[in-house]
């Protein structure tokens, strides 16, 4: 499945949630990630986020089938994401 | 499912807030390492002993190519699918005549099958293929079925491409376009059938219809052959009969060899075939063509288990 992950938490916090979902997901921009992953995987970074935030931050996580949405870019695209570097 | 990811610059590979990054002068990517099945590098890549270390533990290969697109080797974590049993039952099957040349006639039957899929999508005429007998009494006699399988089936692929002269098979180094983009598309369907094959307790070196030559893991070339026709010759004919893949994509060196666009173009469609997902008619649900070969060192295991009769894939898409 296809996974959108939007956070909005302390910036005490912010780099540690921003090491561990980059080890699973491709960066899109501040506070933004997304990519393909499994179920296990999805289950992994929902236990670690949990064990990684506190007090009232925030955490969305968008749950997609497949990468079958259309993305209008408006600016610059930070950080295009593709298996060819 | 985990991607493969493809490296088509020169750089670094290093281990940081650990993940994986690719960096050099101009750029700087983060490479989720739990999302990533292997990593094919097509230019000079520096590996630093923290990347190595991360990719042991998280069961990720490297694959290197020279300048001309050829294998040139691989960094493989410890193999982690270890089956004394299976090992064991594989030599067997080699060793015995008798249940080699079983299997090997089953590449063959899958070869030739390819073949005719990819052929009858084009509507062209594959009378000269279907009419190729698979029959002989040692692997090399159906070596030698094989390459008149490819001698014929060549010709026909020639006939088919719009914008590229192709004449005869060459290779080290490829002397044409369309040679250099079949030996390209060869060696990355060999590694990622490799990285296939390692997922399932098969040693990759003991083969069948190969000759299981030292240094070498033939069996992934048993098994690419099979996926050959319906993925690289596939994929070229796509490239180039729409334009996309022109002249401007190539430079002459000793050999043809693509340009780092030119490569992009081509690994960039090569890596979507083999993600491309096909109706299993048995399973009934869409499986990617990269999981189609593991499929095969399935049952591959359980034909040298006794569990169940290997009959090669038999490319219905």
């Amino acid at each position: 499945m296809y996974v959108i992950v939007v956070y909005d938490v302390d910036v005490k916090r912010v780099a540690r949630v921003h090491r561990f979902l980059r080890t699973h997901l491709h960066w899109r921009q501040n506070s933004v990630f997304e990519g393909e992953v499994t179920r296990s995987q999805l289950y992994e970074i929902k236990q670690t986020l949990a064990e990684l935030i506190d007090g009232d931050d925030s955490v969305l996580i968008y749950e997609l089938p497949r990468e079958n949405f259309n993305l209008h870019v408006i600016g610059t695209d930070r950080n295009p994401t593709g298996e060819i570097i | 499912m985990k991607k493969p990811y493809y490296i088509t610059r020169m750089g670094v590979l290093e281990r940081r807030g650990n993940t994986l990054f690719f960096e050099n002068e101009e750029m700087r990517k983060a490479i989720p390492i739990n999302s990533t099945s292997e990593v094919h590098c097509f230019r000079p890549v520096t590996l630093t002993s923290g990347a190595i270390k991360l990719l042991s533990e998280k069961n990720v290969p490297v694959h290197f190519y020279n300048k001309y697109g050829y294998y040139r080797g691989s960094y493989m974590p410890i193999e982690g699918q270890v089956s004394g049993t299976v090992v064991i039952k594989q030599a067997e099957h080699y060793l015995n005549p008798g249940k080699r040349m079983y299997i090997a006639k089953q590449f063959v039957e899958g070869i030739k099958a390819s073949m005719v899929a990819l052929l009858r999508a084009h509507k062209t005429d594959y009378g000269a293929i279907s009419e190729v007998e698979v029959e002989g009494y040692t692997p090399a006699e159906l070596m030698g079925v094989e390459s008149t399988l490819w001698k014929e089936f060549y010709g026909l692929f020639a006939s088919l491409l719009k914008h590229f002269e192709f004449r005869e098979r060459n290779r080290n180094p490829p002397r044409d376009e369309v040679n250099a983009l079949i030996s390209l598309g060869n060696s990355v369907l060999y590694t990622v059938a490799l990285s296939e094959i390692r997922k399932t307790y098969l040693h990759p070196a003991i083969s069948f219809l190969h000759e299981p030559l030292e240094r070498r893991y033939s069996l992934s070339l048993d098994l690419a052959d099979v996926f050959k026709p319906v993925t690289v010759f596939r994929v070229i004919l796509r490239l180039v009969n729409r334009g996309q893949i022109r002249e401007e994509h190539f430079r002459d060196d000793v050999g043809v060899m693509l340009t780092d666009e030119g490569l992009r173009l081509f690994i960039s469609e090569l890596n979507s075939e083999f993600s491309r997902k096909v109706l299993h008619p048995r399973f009934r649900r869409n499986v990617s063509i990269r999981y189609l070969m593991r499929l095969e060192g399935y049952s591959l295991v359980r034909h040298f288990l006794g569990d169940s009769t290997y009959r090669s894939l038999r490319a219905w898409w």
